[in-house]
């Protein structure tokens, strides 16, 4: 009985455990720039007991926290800090999500309006009058620019150009490219295509892909993020029943379906969860047990920062896409200390959010201005714009790099057998 | 995923095994789930501050030959060599030291008692001979309202050896608003203030504001410097009077800065480091440990010709206890609990020496691991999972951390 009541008394996001250390606040970026937060010991597993006992402990300023689980990889006892503060946020705001973070969350949505008017649209979204409405009116900072909105999808491109081709490989997989791939930046989800049809595999789309959620849950939209999870777990399923793994170029929403799916939304994934990789990771892992082969460009130099996005740091990823990179031969590689750079998604474009974002980045955008990278290598695409928007040094997905780096005609010769 | 050596735990032992391994050019992966001891640290490197009979040690060497054979320290070949080899490892990472192996010197605690230890950070308070304060009047000065320097333990501390103590505290607005989120007034958030909003010379006016050339010693609270020494070097120039740094409660900003510098130099000399990561069991073949599996790379297997394991002890959860027995959670080695039943285990009273304490893993002369009894040639264990010692009684933490990872490292690569 004893044993029973010790092992079995676990409770969710393993709350118990918590010692009181203090090490995740000394992690928090949000704590380190701003005296308004109550910071993840406090937000979460201490305020837990209060809020367990009577929800008007809640704390409003939980929406301050970036959910970027800094905390969680350096809590030395496991305790899912973030988890317990977000999955409160959803079950205790009453705050409902404005205009503003709807337009914000809904990324799909946003980026199927705008796609079709990109030439319109992205000079509109740069003007000094919108953006002082958007400022003003909607509360989207002014220093922020939109990512362009590309003016043929990355979904468009895929089925005219590359589509009718993928069936003539004898292995496939499947791309769950994202909102970003898809409106902003196709050239990502081409880089990957390239790759992955060099190295011998046919690439194919969900039946059915809706974003993976992320800022919907960022914003208040839990039951919508919860909804549209569904709908990808659904056609997930029906891709890996064809025996093709599930494929990303974003550790953003690769974290988020593996794990935030099934911790906050409750959406049953673990049929589903094992099959969705990060294609860094998925190349590594083929690299390694031999199975394929690259071939790099003997001409290719580049001076290349690593920057650890927070989520690929809480999935524990980072020395897949870190390995993979050092492959490419004439390159000069250099790790960039660990560190939020500040964004988390459609936070920073908050104007309430602005200053404190730009302040969580100042060690990181200092840190890559001393390295003097020709670019920073990451996963992350809000990253992405953060660093080039902070920094002025361009900002690429590993698996861009390795497309540009690539000698795709030996890299196709060494794979063909 | 293949390496030379796998090191499992990135705390002092963990980290130190970690940099010598890739400073003698061998491919080093660490594993560390979650951050390390380092971080309750006093910013002193203790080797051994009391004896078996409970006496203070003055003199580290010769008291270490004299340790019962069970002692890690016997383990180590060159105790004196290898101490200093340590102590170039912190330099080499930038982590500026005094003090070496022939005496030791005192840090007092932040409850203001005073400790034997062998090396300290640059900056830290320090005295020769405890019961010759240097001092006549020190002016120990506080922060407003941080409550983790507990300043009347300390100058009671203090008083009790002869010195005139005055207690003062000063503030500045950005340090007040701190206070919004009264349990985040922390000695590692008030360094961040101070380091962002440029605060050293403002800090340095109200020090001297407060302070006179009537103290020969000023002590403030170590808050300063989470990622270098720098700030808290040029803030004790700006002070008029001879100023030091006195550790705090937890979490400790030197022992921050030493946890955050050490994984700096293991990853500028190319070291892969698995964070927030946690081995959960190994994969054998026969007597020999292949790989490693780890929580969160799902079935990839990090493979090594050799694994050091630096868990840590019960706190850390490199030890584990249920309502029968204790053993090691990672790999399942075999554990060293002195054949004690469980109520035996722990003693009543707090200050007694623990039985526990000094439960830990088993290892041979070479600091190899046992499984089922039988040696594992390729797997060692550094740092406090070892058995065989009190690191609360003895005050021999570090140096048992350093000194065995750097024999570990000595034992592998020749
Ligand atoms: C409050 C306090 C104050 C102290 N002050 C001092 C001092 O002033 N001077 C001094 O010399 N010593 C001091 N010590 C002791 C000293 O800090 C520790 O003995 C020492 O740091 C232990 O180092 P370690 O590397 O063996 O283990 P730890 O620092 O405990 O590190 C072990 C690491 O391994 C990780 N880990 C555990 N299990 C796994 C797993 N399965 N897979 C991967 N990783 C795992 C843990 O998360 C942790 O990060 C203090 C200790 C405490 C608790
Ligand atoms: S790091 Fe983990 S154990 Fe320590 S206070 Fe935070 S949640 Fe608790
Ligand atoms: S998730 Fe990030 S912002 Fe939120 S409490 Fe943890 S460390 Fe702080």
């Amino acid at each position: 009985m004893a044993t029973e009541t010790q092992t079995k008394n676990v409770s969710v996001n393993n709350f118990e455990q918590c010692l009181k250390c203090s090490i995740c606040t000394v992690y928090c970026p949000v704590s380190a720039v701003t005296p308004l937060y109550p910071g993840p010991k406090q937000a979460g597993p201490d305020g837990e007991r209060y809020r367990l006992k009577d929800k008007e402990f809640f704390n409003e300023a939980l929406k301050m926290c970036l959910n970027c689980k800094r905390c969680e990889v350096a809590c030395p006892n496991d305790v899912h800090i973030g988890d317990i503060i977000q999955a409160a946020r959803i079950k205790y705001s009453t705050q409902k999500p404005k205009l503003r973070d709807m337009m914000l969350a809904n990324t799909d949505f946003m980026g199927s309006m705008a796609s079709p008017f990109a030439p319109i649209v992205n000079p509109m979204l740069k003007l000094k009058p919108v953006k002082g409405i958007l400022h003003g009116v909607m509360g989207i900072d002014k220093h922020r620019t939109f990512p362009n909105y590309a003016h043929q999808k990355f979904e468009t491109w895929f089925k005219k150009e590359a589509a009718p081709q993928q069936d003539q490989y004898r292995k496939h997989v499947t791309y769950f490219h994202g909102c970003y791939a898809n409106y902003n930046y196709p050239q990502l989800g081409k880089d990957f295509v390239k790759v992955m049809n060099a190295v011998g595999y046919g690439v194919h789309l969900l039946e059915k892909e809706k974003c993976c959620g992320v800022a919907l849950i960022a914003n208040g939209l839990a039951e919508q993020a919860k909804r549209q999870g569904e709908v990808n777990m659904a056609s997930m399923r029906k891709a890996i029943a064809k025996g093709h793994p599930v494929l990303t170029t974003s550790s953003t929403c690769t974290f988020t379906m593996r794990d935030e799916y099934d911790h906050l939304l409750g959406i049953d994934n673990h049929d589903v969860r094992d099959s969705i990789s990060l294609v860094t990771r998925f190349l590594q892992q083929l690299i390694e047990k031999g199975e394929i082969k690259l071939a790099f460009r003997a001409d290719y130099r580049k001076r290349i920062a690593y920057h650890s996005a927070c989520h690929m740091e809480r999935m524990g990823w980072v020395p897949y896409s870190t390995r993979l990179l050092r492959m490419i031969p004439n390159i000069d590689f250099v790790m960039l200390e660990s560190q939020c750079c500040g964004i988390s998604g459609t936070y920073g474009f908050k104007k309430e959010n602005y200053e404190r974002s730009q302040a969580i980045g100042e060690g990181l955008f200092q840190n890559i201005k001393e390295v003097h990278p020709d670019c920073v290598a990451t996963e992350c695409e809000t990253c992405k714009w953060q660093i080039e928007m902070s920094t002025g040094v361009p900002v690429m997905n590993p698996i861009s790099i390795i497309a540009e780096a690539l000698d795709v005609e030996e890299t196709r010769k060494l794979n063909e057998k | 995923m293949k390496f030379d050596v796998i090191i499992i735990g990135g705390g002092l032992s963990g980290l130190t095994a970690s940099i010598a391994l890739a400073e003698a050019g061998k491919e080093v992966a660490l594993v560390s789930a979650g951050q390390n001891s380092l971080h309750f640290g006093s910013g002193s490197f203790d080797l051994l501050g009391f004896d078996e009979q409970g006496k203070a040690v003055s003199e580290p060497i010769a008291a270490i030959a004299q340790l019962s054979e069970k002692h890690p320290y016997k383990k180590v070949q060159d105790v004196e060599k290898l101490a200093q080899q340590a102590k170039q490892l912190l330099e080499k990472a930038k982590i500026a030291t005094f003090g070496d192996t022939t005496s030791n010197h005192w840090r007092i605690t932040p409850v203001g008692a005073l400790m034997p230890t062998w090396l300290s950070v640059e900056g830290m308070v320090t005295v020769q001979e405890p019961n010759q304060m240097p001092w006549r009047k020190v002016a120990l000065i506080n922060i407003q309202n941080y409550l983790d320097l507990p300043t009347k333990f300390l100058a009671a501390g203090l008083r009790e050896r002869g010195v005139e103590v005055d207690v003062k505290a000063f503030t500045l607005p950005e340090l007040q608003a701190l206070r919004q989120s009264p349990t985040e007034m922390r000695s590692t958030n008030i360094a961040k203030v101070i380091e962002q909003h440029n605060l050293i010379a403002s800090v340095a006016d109200e020090v001297n504001r407060l302070t006179s050339n009537d103290y020969d010693m000023v002590l403030l609270p170590a808050v300063l410097g989470i990622k270098s020494n720098a700030q808290a070097d040029q803030l004790l120039q700006l002070i008029k009077t001879p100023a030091n740094y006195v550790a705090t409660l937890p979490p400790s900003v030197s022992g921050v800065r030493i946890a955050t510098l050490l994984r700096k130099r293991f990853t500028e000399l190319g070291g892969t480091f698995f964070t927030g990561d946690q081995v959960v069991e190994g994969v054998w073949e026969g007597e020999t440990l292949k790989g490693v599996k780890t929580a969160k790379l799902d079935g990839t297997v990090l493979e090594a010709n050799h694994f050091i394991l630096a868990t840590g002890s019960f706190m850390s959860r490199g030890l584990a206890a249920d309502y029968t027995h204790v053993y090691e959670p990672a790999l399942g080695v075999d554990v060293d609990d002195l054949g004690l039943d469980r109520t035996n285990w722990a003693k009543i009273e707090v200050t007694d020496p623990q039985p526990y304490m000094e439960m830990g893993v088993k290892t041979d002369a070479n600091l190899h691991c046992e499984r089922a009894g039988k040696t594992i040639a390729n797997l060692y264990a550094v740092g406090s999972i070892l058995s065989g010692h009190n690191t609360i009684k003895r005050l021999d933490a570090a140096g048992v951390d350093m000194l065995t990872a750097l024999q570990v490292v000595h034992n592998i690569v020749k």
